[in-house]
């Protein structure tokens, strides 16, 4: 019934999985874990041995993790823009009005986004066999994985659908999605990996087979019952949708935090809206962006977004800044995760927002040339990505005036702060660029993701990597001059403050672990320069770059070559 | 004042639109009509400068559609078929945003929205969020914006469509009253009873090819190789009547049916009134008399499918 008489699937997985874009995904997927395994493939394996059950442990953990990573970030892609995609289309009425029941369109939609996920977990078993191959690996190991894998895939897909049927536009489903479920997979990978120096594997897999799935089932009733009853009686569609959005009303009826313009520092990424004519010499479209559109589909977003990463930021901050402090890099790094999610919802969906709001002709026979709307959706993105990432950094001064380790190495904070600016530079630049050349905010969105991880995390990424396989075939070195693109690598390479309290004082901000000490020079042509450094020239002029090919994106692709 | 010569635009192996010319003189109205997929839209983009050419050029106020894009945009005022609207703004930030956009000093600002308000009847309105305008107001208030810089040509890409009967009605008025103003208005619409009303020349078009342009009656002729007239008398005179026309050198053809009487007429305006003369010396009772002209729709018809050619 769910299945066979449901149209949905069917329409869905056809339109899925013909495209280009499956198999060239597929291929991508299949290809980073068979490098993943190849790399770390032991040197001396003999035909006919196995070899030990470190090794062969360690690569499947590997396995294990690298899948586990692209899963997390896979499902959202899929999922979170089905409802809104079909809204987006304005074909949501016309699904709804069907005599189709909610529970089956939300069926529908699960299997679809899951299917091709399914299809790319399964594509990747000969690799999990190879490892398997190897000895040292029971096969109830492989089979716990496939079950931790499966309850994160649809749990993580079902969220995404939560948030799909929430939020009206694709790129607000997706933030959201990957907001809740990343701590949600980092939580869940945390507990359930194979670690091979652990020697307790009977709590893990008591966690993966006897905790998870339960767990997961109450999550996928609640979450069924809420889309579903959305579904049913659905608040966004006719006279009901309300596309005026009275911010006042909205402010009435918000749960926790409450965005008011007037007030600081709400009023640095929403300034109030005007109740008069524009000054002259003002920029329309940076008026436009910043006290119209922001809010222009209600304030809902950005209060979940405010309200998750302050809720996140509680434990961390207790954890690595007060607990803790010689990690504060941890911390940091949290920030520049954030604004990896964030930034690119600002700036991805600038130029085809436009296209998709059909506005985009009105704007481009104006007298503003493509230099102005350009750096207008650049510096309203990067004001809001800019300020509601340095929100979180209010903790971190908290903990440099309470925290004596942190004041030894008070001058950290800047460079802290830089690093942080210099990322959100980043992938508000990028995320334009990206705006530029699709032709959808999801299509956008996905490249800016995917071009800021392989720049942000990659080369972090590829050195834990070779780190971890002691036979690696790749020249560690090679890959530490990439360090420079990462704003971890940048943070991490700075001094961490000491964690002996009884040493305090000047002495502490001295005392950096050897091998961060290691890692945290460059040599730039004969000079010396610290990471961190070379890291906040690197990205300026980087982005520079960025502007000028988007500049020269939108003016070939758009503003003069017209719109289809 | 507008000004096409052979406009030519491929897409990939596809051509919407294969050597057209035509020239729109200043203060005219010209209807430019088609059916979906003539290549309207493709040839009105082209002038928004919104679409560079395959080949060909285009002059608008004597600037060049494809090398002085900025100075086009300056006199022309463009509303295309389908368009969307900024969310969470107001009709007044609507219009102060194009209006900043096409670089209009504030102190002249405040007096040309009003106007603009005004003469779009939407001074009412100007407070109201634009995301939740009908479609019919969205329309006009897109007319507005049009306006805001007061181009001397407009460029409208179906303006009436989607919009009821009475909305359509006043969208009417509107250009009528545009084109009172002065405005050369190119306007395409797949109303073709509306156009006539007020196109002061129209051109057709067809699988991306120009199959006539000028005006109405212009093209009426080369349509048919002579005239019709129809003819009512009273009753007691109807034989006499087409006896006497049949007469006449200038006619063709009669045929009469009851007292109503169609005949094909070679000759002009001088000829017809002569003729009209004849029949009220010889005692017909004429109770009407006129040219039979053709339908914007029934031109249409005609050339569309392929009668011309």
């Amino acid at each position: 019934m769910m299945f066979r008489e449901n149209p949905v699937p069917a329409r869905e997985l056809s339109v899925n999985l013909r495209s280009p874009r499956a198999f060239a995904l597929q291929f991508a997927f299949v290809s980073f874990l068979g490098a993943v395994v190849y790399f770390a493939w032991p040197k001396h394996v003999e035909a006919g041995r196995l070899v030990g059950t470190g090794a062969a442990q360690n690569l499947f953990n590997l396995f294990f993790l690298g899948q586990y990573f692209l899963l997390a970030i896979l499902a959202p892609t899929f999922a979170a823009g089905s409802i809104t995609g079909e809204k987006e289309r304005k074909t949501y009425e016309l699904l709804l009005a069907s005599p189709l029941k909610p529970s089956m369109i939300l069926f529908g939609k699960l299997f679809s986004s899951m299917a091709y996920i399914v299809v790319l977990i399964l594509s990747t078993l000969p690799l999990m066999i190879l490892c398997y191959l190897l000895g040292g690996i029971a096969l109830s190991e492989v089979v716990r994985a496939y079950i931790v894998f499966f309850f994160s895939a649809v749990t993580f897909g079902l969220l995404s659908l939560a948030c799909s049927s929430y939020f009206s536009r694709t790129s607000s489903a997706l933030l959201v999605s990957y907001l809740v479920i990343l701590p949600l997979a980092l939580v869940c990978v945390g507990l359930t990996r194979t670690d091979p120096a652990a020697e307790d594997t009977v709590t893990r897999d008591f966690i993966s087979i006897a905790i998870l799935p339960p767990w997961c089932l109450a999550i996928w009733t609640i979450v069924t019952a809420l889309v579903t009853r959305r579904l049913l009686r659905p608040p966004d569609v006719g006279s009901e949708g309300k596309e005026v959005v009275d911010e006042e009303e909205e402010m009435k009826y918000a749960i926790g935090v409450v965005i008011d313009r007037d007030l600081f520092p709400d009023k640095l990424f929403a300034p109030a809206k005007r109740n008069d004519l524009m000054p002259d010499g003002t920029n329309p479209v940076l008026d436009k962006e910043l006290r119209s559109e922001i809010f222009s589909q209600g304030t809902l977003m950005l209060r979940v977004v405010i309200q998750v990463s302050m809720l996140l930021s509680i434990p961390l901050m207790a954890v690595f800044l007060f607990w803790k402090p010689d990690q504060a890099s941890n911390y940091i790094a949290y920030v520049i995760i954030f604004n990896m999610l964030v930034g690119p919802v600002f700036s991805a969906g600038s130029v085809t927002g436009e296209r998709e709001r059909k506005t985009l002709p009105l704007l481009l026979t104006t007298l503003l040339g493509p230099g102005r709307i350009v750096w207008a959706k650049l510096i309203a993105a990067l004001r809001v990505s800019t300020v509601l990432t340095f929100l979180l950094t209010e903790q971190l001064f908290l903990a440099y005036i309470f925290v004596p380790q942190l004041q030894a190495v008070f001058w950290r904070l800047a460079i802290d702060l830089l690093i942080i600016a210099v990322s959100c530079l980043a992938t508000t630049s990028i995320g334009l660029l990206c705006s530029a050349l699709a032709r959808k905010t999801s299509v956008a969105m996905i490249m800016t993701y995917l071009f800021i991880l392989i720049l942000f995390v990659g080369p972090v990424g590829a050195k834990m990597y070779l780190e971890r396989t002691v036979d690696s075939r790749i020249d560690e070195d090679r890959i530490e001059v990439f360090s420079v693109l990462s704003p971890f690598a940048a943070t991490f390479s700075l001094p961490e403050a000491s964690s002996d309290e009884s040493r305090g004082g000047a002495s502490a901000g001295a005392s950096a672990s050897g091998a961060n000490a290691a890692s945290s020079w460059m040599i730039v042509g004969n000079v010396a320069a610290p990471l961190w450094g070379v890291f906040l020239a690197f990205y300026p002029p980087f982005c520079a770059v960025l502007y000028g090919l988007t500049y020269l994106a939108f003016r070939r692709r758009w503003w003069r070559a017209g719109i289809e | 004042m507008i000004e096409v010569s052979h406009f030519t635009k491929r897409f990939g192996e596809f051509i919407a639109v294969d050597d057209l010319s035509f020239t729109i003189d200043r203060g005219e109205t010209f209807g430019f009509i088609g059916p979906n997929g003539a290549g309207k839209s493709t040839t009105i983009r082209f002038l928004a400068t919104l679409l560079r050419p395959t080949s060909g050029e285009g002059r608008i106020a004597g600037h060049s559609v494809v090398e002085e894009p900025m100075a086009v945009r300056k006199v022309v005022g463009f509303m295309p078929d389908d368009f969307g609207v900024y969310d969470g703004m107001k009709v007044w930030e609507f219009l102060d945003f194009f209006a900043v956009a096409y670089e209009i000093p504030r102190d002249r600002r405040r007096t040309i929205i009003g106007q603009v308000l005004d003469l779009l009847d939407l001074t009412h309105k100007k407070d109201d969020y634009v995301n939740g305008l009908s479609k019919g107001m969205k329309q006009r208030l897109c007319l507005a914006k049009t306006l805001v810089h007061d181009p001397p040509v407009l460029i409208l890409d179906e303006p009436a469509s989607g919009l009821d009967p009475r909305a359509r009605l006043e969208m009417k008025a509107l250009l009528n009253e545009l084109r009172r103003m002065g405005k050369t208005i190119l306007v395409s619409s797949h109303i073709l009873s509306e156009l006539a009303d007020f196109c002061t020349s129209i051109g057709i078009i067809e699988r991306g090819r120009l199959l006539a342009a000028g005006s109405i009656q212009e093209i009426q002729r080369r349509l048919r190789s002579h005239r019709v007239l129809r003819a009512r008398v009273s009753d007691e005179s109807a034989d006499r009547a087409a006896s006497i026309l049949r007469d006449h050198l200038s006619i063709r053809s009669v045929e009469s049916f009851d007292h109503s009487i169609t005949a094909e007429f070679e000759g002009d305006d001088d000829d017809m009134a002569r003729l009209l003369r004849t029949l009220v010396t010889a005692g017909i009772g004429v109770v009407s008399f006129a040219e039979e002209e053709l339908s914007l729709e029934e031109v249409f018809m005609m050339i569309t499918k392929g009668v011309v050619n």
